[in-house]
């Protein structure tokens, strides 16, 4: 099931500048390899296209690099990128420190950036975070070396969209990923003679067929708030559209509405049709996709970043995707919109290497090394990521629909406030456990927020 | 005529006061400072007054997991330090093989916490977990339970794992006090034609009163501490059934990245955790007053 990469980056890009700021991604699925690791022996081809113009480091000679861990394949490819930098740059030692996700998007990242080997170059989402980022001083002003430095000619102007801040490119952008859609077992589904739901009740009906033959319509893995959360958000701006949905979550408004109390509703709906499995928010996302990966769930509720997880972890599984099923008429969002996000690379305000650092981000992003990623699994946005490699279709399918997506939804986690977006995953999760009814919920929302 | 030293005692005294400066003191100090600022850890600090401890006044998830960790100290002193007591009488009476017993029972206290969290997390899985499929081989399905999601037995399911490594430890404490008891005492209460467990109720017990409170002291101070388990098993979920202070402690201070309300949570944590203790030194103390008039 591989057909040649279509560009879509371009497209991913502009629909994410409709939605004014990115956000994140959630891959605590993918392997950890905490620690700092430099130099690791190359597996792959030396390419020495950066230019070795820059300035030698400035303090101790490292250019430091802070991520998320993105699993071993992506290491690999980072690890061959310090090596070819370190070649190309005599004198110059790039250390590379992959964090566990969870760690490194709370306490890791500004940690390090307050310490004293601070990152010169770190992994960042856009939106709120980044906008933090850049007022507090840790975001360079990149503008130049994109107009007429070493990143010039490796994006489309577009490109940078979310990536810019007061009018300043302040992140190189990585890549783009939907963080939530449907999966679903092909052989279940055909076993039981249910087709992929496209509307609201499509997927009851499906929840109802494949309960009675007891499977597991959708499992999910909520313990930690966001998996179920960031569908159920999505679910609910498909209700009361995107616009009260981002203004409700930037902090105007209340939660407590006639609207938002119908769009819980429709999780209520998801209960009572035993769509999700009863241990939804007792286990991690890990255990959640275990059991679609099992055959016990017919359904998945996840993001992109499923396809290479899937691909490890049962290698035998047919699996196939729809988004979000429309909701009933008379909904005020997009029935057609995603839930996405963008992330890059952003040059610490503070370094002193940051001209350096541009030059290993240019080199990360040139031909060679892009088609490397796109081996391991990552969408890149760089104008060369249309070209070359094939990749999984999809995944080619998730970036088109990403690319053409008429409304793009940010996740409450990475788009707003953690404080307003824990308060509203927690409201959804009492819901969907039945614990509160909608009103109860939402109420609780506006009081612990204050509003 | 002896030298005048006035200076010596302090000297002696410095090293420990300067190692209780740096760890204890001095952070102390930093975290009362901090919580009166608005700050999110390493960008501009603001001053706030007291905002912070207003807010923790009204912050209805503070004041829940300070009940949930009334309700986990109150599970774990029986769950505990009686299960340790009563595992220790019976030791004390029933010496034979108690060796093997004793190494049994105190092998949890030796792994770490989150060891301990993440195989019990497998233990309560109700899709995969050894409880569920116990129950469900025995047809007693009716009684599986989404254990650590349902926020009735949350709490108690992680109840029951602090009792399961603890058990051991406070065994180990009672069983060392029971053996400084006098066996003349024990063979006279025998002789006077008490059993085993009016010997264990009326005699020993008695006799290590002192160490029972200790235990007590311990269980109630380390309640107030608990998080590898809450962490590793719930992080508060379900609902925030099982938020207790230091879970929702960090997770304000390293998820949200508000370091100064999470100061002032930390302040008035340790005042509580403080004026518990204090409380229960003076009750222990007025009680061994009136027992010597």
């Amino acid at each position: 099931m591989k057909f040649a990469r279509s560009s879509t980056a371009l497209g991913i890009i502009g629909a994410l500048v409709l939605t004014a700021c990115g956000g994140g991604t959630q891959s605590t699925t993918r392997p950890s390899q905490a620690g700092t690791q430099s130099s690791a022996p190359s597996t792959l081809p030396s390419a020495t296209s950066a230019p070795a113009t820059a300035q030698p480091p400035g303090g101790d000679g490292v250019l430091r690099v802070a991520m998320s861990s993105p699993g071993e394949a992506q290491i690999r490819v980072w690890d061959d990128v310090a090596v070819q930098f370190e070649a190309a740059h005599p004198g110059v030692n790039v250390e590379i420190n992959y964090q566990e996700d969870d760690l490194y998007s709370t306490i890791g990242l500004p940690n390090l950036l307050s310490g004293r080997n601070a990152p010169d170059i770190y992994f960042e989402w856009t939106g709120a975070r980044l906008a933090n980022r850049y007022a507090e001083g840790y975001a360079a002003d990149i503008s130049a070396a994109v107009q007429s430095g070493p990143l010039t000619g490796l994006f489309e102007d577009a490109t940078f969209g979310p990536a810019t801040v007061d009018g300043k490119i302040v992140m190189v952008p990585y890549s783009a990923d939907v963080t939530n859609v449907l999966w679903y077992n092909t052989q279940l589904f055909a076993d039981n003679n249910v087709q992929p739901p496209t509307t609201w009740e499509e997927l009851l009906a499906v929840c109802d067929t494949l309960s009675d033959a007891g499977i597991i319509p959708i499992s999910s893995g909520n313990k930690d708030l966001w998996a179920a959360g960031n569908w159920l958000a999505h679910l609910v701006s498909r209700i009361v559209g995107e616009q009260s949905y981002d203004a409700v979550l930037s902090g105007t408004g209340k939660f407590s509405t006639p609207e938002w109390e119908q769009a819980l509703g429709y999780i209520v709906d998801l209960k009572e049709h035993n769509c999700v499995n009863e241990s939804v928010n007792a286990v991690d996302d890990t255990a959640g996709a275990q059991l679609f990966f099992q055959g016990e769930a017919a359904m998945h509720a996840i993001g992109s970043w499923l396809v290479s997880w899937a691909i490890d972890e049962a290698p035998d599984l047919e699996f196939d995707f729809v988004n979000l099923p429309a909701m009933p008429d008379g909904s005020a969002g997009n029935q057609d919109s995603t839930i996405g996000v963008a992330t890059g690379f952003v040059v610490n305000g503070k370094s002193a290497n940051i001209e350096l650092a541009t030059e290993f981000l240019a080199l990360l992003n040139n031909d060679e090394n892009i088609q490397q990623l796109i081996v391991a699994e990552v969408t890149p946005l760089a104008k060369s990521a249309s070209e070359g490699v094939e990749i999984d279709s999809r995944s080619a399918r998730l970036g088109e629909m990403l690319a053409d997506a008429p409304a793009i939804v940010l996740p409450p986690d990475t788009g707003y406030d953690l404080e307003m977006a824990d308060a509203f995953y927690t409201a959804l999760a009492a819901v969907l456990g039945g614990q509160r009814t909608p009103a109860e919920a939402l109420a609780e929302v506006d009081q612990k927020l204050g509003r | 005529m002896k030298p005048v030293r006035a200076a010596t005692p302090y000297l002696f005294l410095l090293p420990a006061l300067i190692v209780f400066g740096f760890a204890v003191l001095v952070p102390l100090l930093f975290t009362i400072g901090f919580s009166f600022t608005e700050w999110d850890g390493f960008g501009e600090m603001k001053w706030a007054g007291v905002d912070n401890y207003v807010r923790a006044l009204g912050d209805r998830t503070l004041r829940d997991s300070f009940i949930h960790v009334l309700v986990y100290i109150g599970a774990t002193i029986v769950l505990e330090v009686l299960v340790g007591l009563l595992l220790a009488g019976l030791l004390s009476a029933r010496k034979r093989g108690s060796l093997w017993f004793r190494v049994a029972i105190f092998t949890p206290v030796m792994l770490p916490l989150v060891v301990v969290a993440v195989l019990w997390s497998f233990v309560y899985n109700p899709d995969f977990g050894l409880i569920n499929a116990a129950l469900a081989a025995a047809g007693l399905e009716d009684f599986q339970r989404i254990w650590l999601g349902d926020s009735s037995t949350a709490l108690l399911a992680i109840s029951v794992v602090s009792g399961w490594v603890w058990a051991g430890f406070y065994m180990a404490i009672f069983y060392a006090a029971f053996s400084q008891i006098s066996p003349e005492v024990v063979e006279a209460a025998r002789l006077d034609g008490a059993g085993e467990w009016a010997i264990f109720r009326h005699v020993k017990v008695p006799i290590i009163r002192g160490a029972v409170v200790v235990a007590l002291l311990l269980c109630v101070t380390g309640g107030f501490a608990g998080f590898d388990l809450f962490y590793v098993l719930t992080n508060g979920a379900p609902f925030g059934a099982t938020e207790v202070p230091t879970t929702y402690l960090v997770k304000v201070v390293f998820r949200n990245g508000d370091v100064g309300y999470g100061s002032a949570m930390a302040v008035v944590l340790t005042a509580v955790v403080v004026g518990v203790g204090l409380v229960f030194i003076r009750i222990q103390r007025r009680r061994a007053q009136a027992a010597a008039a």
